[in-house]
C-alpha cells in the first residue's frame, strides 16, 4: 500500500482524490454559490454516479476483454428493486423497507442479474456478446415498460428520496457529492486491488488467451460469470445511487438511450483503466448539461457524437490513450538529446 | 500389480466434417518415458496433442491417463489430473509480467485457485513462480511485461508455463520452432535438465533434435501411425525414410 502510494499512479490517484475532497470548499470561491452548488451536485455528482456504472462496464472491458451492454440494465435492476420495496416511494409497490435494508437488497438483486447475464453469454465474444446483451438489456427495458403491477409501467415509480445522511437529506448537493466521492474511490479502489489478486490476473488471462487458462487448470466460464457478479456488484451501488440521484426510476433509465450512453461515456474515456469510465462521464454530464449553451438542447445528440467521433478519431483508446501519449511525447521531448558520434 | 501407463491411446480419432485430421492412433507411453511424436507438417501431430489435452474431445477410441478414462473431460480437468503443455505458438499472457504469468500457473491446479486475495510477498507460490523462472532461466526478466520479451524468451515461458504446476505429464509442442540457432542452445539445455523420471511426450519434425531426446519415437502420417520405435530402429527404418526423403532417399 505505501509502495503503491510512492509510485506515480499512486501519486496521482491520493492527489485527485484528495483534490477532489476540498472541491465543494474551492467552487464557491470561483463562482456564485448557486452556481456552485448547480456544478457540485449536477455535473460532478452526477458524474461520479454514472462513472460507477460506467466503470462496471469499463472493469469487463479492460480486464475480461468483453464488452458488456446489460450493465445499465443490471443497475436497473438494483434501482428497481429500491424503489419498489422501499418506504416513501410513488406508487408503493411492496414498501415497508428502510434504505438500509432495501439498498442491500437491491444490489444483491443486480448481483445475481449479472450472474445471470453472465451464464447467458458465457460462450459469446465480441460482437455476438454484444448483441446478446443488448438483447437482454432491451427486453429488461420492455419488460418493465410494459409491467405495471411491479414497475408502474412507462411512470415508473417516483420519490425515492434517499437516506438522511448524519441528520441532512440525501438530496443536498453535498451528500451526493460525497457519498458518490467515497462510494467511487472505494469500488475503484477495490477494482485495482482485485486486478492484481489470482482471479483478477486470470481474468487478465482469460483476456489474453482462454485457451491457455484452460490448459493451466482454470474453469474459463466459471471465471468469466464471476467477473459478471462483480461487475454487477459495482453496477448495482451505480444504479443505487442512480434512481436516488434521480429521485426514482423509469424505464427510460434503462432504455436503449441509456444503455449506450454508458458505452459513450466508457469509450470516451477510455476502455484502458478504470479512471476512465469517471472521465468519459463528467464530460458527458458537461456537455448533457450545456447543450443547450454551447448549441441547442434539442442537438444534444448531434453534440456529443461529434464529441464521441473526434475522441475515437484521434486517440481510440479514449481521453485516458491520449493523456498517455501526450505525458510520452513530453517526456521524450523534454528528455537530453543523445547524438551519435559520426563513425 | 503392475502400474498402468502415463497414457493409452486406444483407436483414438478426431475428425473436423469432412477431414479426418487423425485417424486409428494406438500406442501408451510409459510412466517415465521420454515419448517422440515425429512426422511431417499436416501429420496430424498437433491435432493428437489437442485431442489428448482436451483442446477438443477425439471422435473415436478412448484416452487414459494413469488408467482413468480421460475422453470426455474437458481441458481444465485434465490439467488438474497432471497435464502440463506447450504450444506450437506461444499462448501467452502478453499483458501480465513474467512473474504474473507464472503465479497464474503454478496456481492453476491449486485447490484454491479462485481467490480474491492479493497475495503476500512471501506467498509460497510467487516463491514458486521466482523458482520456475529460475529454471527456465527467465529471473532477469521478472517483472517485464510478457508482450515485450524476445522469441527465444517466450519459448521458455512457454516451457516454464508447462512446469509450472509440476506435471506428471508434460506435453512439449516443437518447445524449438522458429527458434534462431543462437536460441537453440538455451532451449536444449532446459529440455536436457528436465528430470528423468517426468513423462515427456515430444512432437518434433526435426529428427535431428527428437532422435537424442526420446526412448520411444512414434511416427505419424496423414492421422495415422505409421510406426512405433525406438529411435536407433526408428533411424534405420525404410518406411520412415521415404516419408521424410521420398524414394531413394539416404539416411538421414
Amino acid at each position: 500500500m505505501i509502495a503503491w502510494l510512492q509510485s506515480r499512479a499512486g501519486l496521482w490517484t491520493a492527489g485527485g482524490f484528495a483534490f477532489l475532497l476540498v472541491l465543494p470548499a474551492i467552487l464557491p470561491e470561483l463562482m456564485p454559490a448557486n452556481q456552485a452548488s448547480f456544478w457540485l451536485g449536477n455535473i460532478f455528482g452526477r458524474a461520479i454516479v454514472f462513472g460507477i456504472i460506467a466503470m462496471s462496464l469499463t472493469f469487463l472491458a479492460t480486464y475480461g476483454g468483453f464488452v458488456s451492454l446489460a450493465q445499465m440494465s443490471v443497475a436497473g435492476v438494483a434501482g428497481y428493486v429500491v424503489a419498489i420495496t422501499v418506504n416513501g416511494a410513488a406508487p408503493s409497490i411492496v414498501g415497508g423497507l428502510a434504505y438500509m435494508t432495501a439498498i442491500p437488497l437491491g444490489i444483491v438483486a443486480a448481483v445475481l442479474a449479472a450472474l445471470f447475464v453472465g451464464v447467458v453469454s458465457v460462450r459469446t465474444r465480441d460482437i455476438y456478446l454484444l448483441m446478446i446483451t443488448l438483447a437482454l438489456a432491451m427486453g429488461f427495458f420492455r419488460f418493465v415498460e410494459t409491467n405495471i403491477a411491479w414497475f408502474n409501467g412507462y411512470e415508473g415509480i417516483r420519490n425515492v428520496l434517499g437516506p438522511t445522511v448524519f441528520g441532512l437529506p440525501f438530496r443536498d448537493p453535498h451528500v451526493i457529492y460525497y457519498v458518490s466521492l467515497l462510494l467511487a474511490a472505494t469500488l475503484y479502489g477495490g477494482v485495482l486491488y482485485l486486478v492484481r489478486s489470482p482471479f483478477g490476473l486470470v481474468l487478465q488471462g482469460i483476456r489474453d488467451n482462454p485457451r491457455r487458462i484452460a490448459a493451466l487448470g482454470y474453469n474459463v466460464a466459471l471465471h468469466r460469470v464471476a467477473a459478471f457478479g462483480v461487475a454487477g456488484f459495482i453496477a448495482g451501488c451505480g444504479g443505487v445511487m442512480m434512481t436516488i440521484y434521480n429521485i426514482g426510476i423509469s424505464p427510460g433509465s434503462v432504455g436503449l438511450g441509456a444503455t449506450i450512453n454508458v458505452l459513450i461515456m466508457s469509450v470516451i474515456g477510455g476502455l484502458g483503466h478504470p479512471i476512465g469510465a469517471f472521465i468519459g462521464s463528467l464530460i458527458f454530464a458537461f456537455f448533457d448539461t450545456f447543450a443547450a449553451t454551447i448549441y441547442d438542447r434539442n442537438r444534444f445528440n448531434t453534440l456529443i457524437g461529434v464529441v464521441f467521433l473526434a475522441i475515437v478519431l484521434v486517440s481510440p483508446d479514449g481521453v485516458i490513450g491520449l493523456a498517455k501519449r501526450s505525458y510520452a511525447y513530453l517526456k521524450a521531448k523534454s528528455a537530453p538529446q543523445r547524438w551519435d558520434k559520426p563513425t | 500389480m503392475s502400474q498402468s501407463p502415463a497414457i493409452e491411446l486406444k483407436n483414438v480419432g478426431r475428425r473436423f466434417g469432412a477431414l479426418q485430421a487423425v485417424r486409428d492412433v494406438t500406442f501408451d507411453v510409459a510412466r517415465g518415458e521420454r515419448h517422440a511424436v515425429l512426422g511431417p507438417n499436416g501429420a496430424g501431430k498437433t491435432t493428437l496433442f489437442n485431442t489428448i489435452c482436451g483442446d477438443f474431445p477425439p471422435t473415436a477410441g478412448s484416452i487414459k491417463l494413469f488408467g482413468e478414462e480421460i475422453s470426455h473431460i474437458p481441458a481444465h480437468r485434465r490439467a488438474r489430473r497432471g497435464i502440463g503443455r506447450t504450444y506450437q505458438q506461444s499462448l501467452l499472457f502478453d499483458g501480465l509480467s513474467v512473474r504474473d504469468n507464472l503465479f497464474v500457473a503454478v496456481r492453476g491446479v491449486q485447490p484454491n485457485r479462485f481467490s480474491f486475495l492479493v497475495p503476500r510477498r512471501d506467498d509460497a507460490f510467487l516463491a514458486k513462480a521466482r523458482e520456475v523462472a529460475e529454471r527456465v532461466r527467465l529471473s532477469h526478466v521478472l517483472d517485464i511485461a510478457v508482450g515485450d520479451l524476445s522469441h527465444g524468451q517466450r519459448r521458455q515461458l512457454e516451457v516454464g508455463m508447462a512446469l509450472a504446476s509440476d506435471p506428471k505429464l508434460l506435453m512439449l509442442d516443437e518447445p524449438a520452432a522458429g527458434l534462431s540457432p543462437v536460441e537453440r542452445p538455451e532451449l536444449s539445455k532446459l529440455l536436457k535438465d528436465l528430470p528423468r523420471d517426468l513423462t515427456i511426450v515430444l512432437i518434433e519434425h526435426d529428427m535431428d533434435v527428437a532422435l537424442p531426446f526420446a526412448d520411444l519415437v512414434t511416427v505419424m502420417k496423414d492421422g495415422a501411425v505409421v510406426v512405433s520405435d525406438t529411435p536407433d530402429r526408428i533411424q534405420d527404418d525404410p518406411v520412415v525414410h521415404e516419408i521424410y526423403l521420398g524414394h531413394g532417399g539416404h539416411k538421414h
